[in-house]
């Protein structure tokens, strides 16, 4: 089957030295393509660069975004930060899409920061397990982290019900 | 060095005038998951949903899977995105919920897409604007889906 649409996403997190991170998510689809581009200071976590750009609009509907760009200085990456992103970028001079991939940069962040701390939690609370939908030749899932060290997770309080692992625990 | 990458990657193809099928992928250091959906073009419902956890963090991950079917019958609007994160984000997994939401805006941008190049060979000289007012009187709600103005 030939396909009719693409859209293919890619975010990166990096660290550049002296506590910054620069993350940049890039989104190319059949009519838009655009680049976001974000340098975060540690431990404040507060966005000091920010570049927004469009490389692609075939339709023409994203505005100018150097603008809603300079307003992300000072954002921090932390709780809050949805509403606020999509107010400062989302709004009538700026992009609902392009919002929502500056979310997904700070969000890639987060990810990036915690993969220390979920595999030091596989680590010690690690479990084996063969899962049902896993293999039944390769297997992508060996260790995961037990029902114990999750109970431990979820006693943070933006963990506890956030997903189906931290519920009814 | 890089200490994180996420790609998602999603298709749309056709099946018969009727249907579109969207598929899915996503991958980085801590998931790997997929979504296919099989959206009724004229109702706007999502006729069939299937995911699958393919790599994951916790032995409790893969209660996720089971939720994401709820979205059968959920009809694309302005509104499906936050039922996406809400109900099914939260009581599944926020990642796949993401995907999820990727996979009907690309369906919603195929259909853009698909109207744009009709009406481009039917008039070369289209104006963009013009376009985007009748796309938006024609299909109001894929229109407040992926937010479209007109200048």
């Amino acid at each position: 089957m030939i396909l009719d649409f693409q859209t293919n996403s890619l975010t990166m997190v990096e660290s550049i030295g002296k506590g910054l991170w620069r993350i940049v998510a890039r989104t190319d689809d059949n009519l838009f393509s655009a680049e976001v581009t974000l340098e975060v200071k540690t431990p404040s976590l507060d966005i000091r660069q920010a570049r927004l750009e469009v490389k692609r609009d075939v339709l023409g509907v994203v505005p100018d975004l150097t603008e809603p760009a300079s307003r992300l200085i000072g954002v921090r990456v932390g709780p809050g930060m949805t509403k606020i992103v999509r107010q400062l970028v989302g709004g009538n001079d700026g992009s609902p899409r392009v919002a929502g991939m500056v979310l997904d940069a700070m969000e890639m962040l987060v990810n990036a920061m915690t993969v220390p701390e979920l595999r030091k939690a596989a680590e010690q609370g690690g479990v084996p397990i063969r899962a049902q939908n896993d293999g039944p030749k390769v297997y992508l899932n060996d260790v995961t982290i037990g029902e114990e060290t999750v109970r431990l997770m979820a006693a943070n309080p933006r963990l506890k019900d956030s997903c189906a692992a931290f519920q009814d625990l | 060095m890089l200490a994180y990458s996420r790609c998602k990657s999603v298709g749309v193809q056709a099946r018969g005038d009727d249907f579109r099928v969207v598929s899915g992928v996503l991958e980085d250091e801590l998931y790997a998951m997929q979504c296919e959906i099989v959206i009724n073009r004229s109702t706007l419902t999502l006729e069939a949903v299937q995911t699958k956890m393919k790599r994951f963090t916790t032995c409790r991950c893969l209660r996720a899977e089971d939720v994401f079917t709820r979205a059968e019958g959920w009809k694309i609007d302005s509104s499906l995105n936050g039922k996406i994160k809400k109900e099914l984000g939260r009581n599944g997994c926020r990642h796949m919920a993401g995907l999820m939401v990727e996979c009907i805006r690309s369906f919603a941008g195929a259909e853009l897409a698909g109207d744009l190049r009709a009406a481009m060979e039917a008039d070369p000289e289209l104006e963009k604007s013009r376009f985007l007012d009748e796309f938006s009187a024609n299909k109001p709600e894929l229109a407040s889906y992926l937010g479209l103005r007109s200048e």
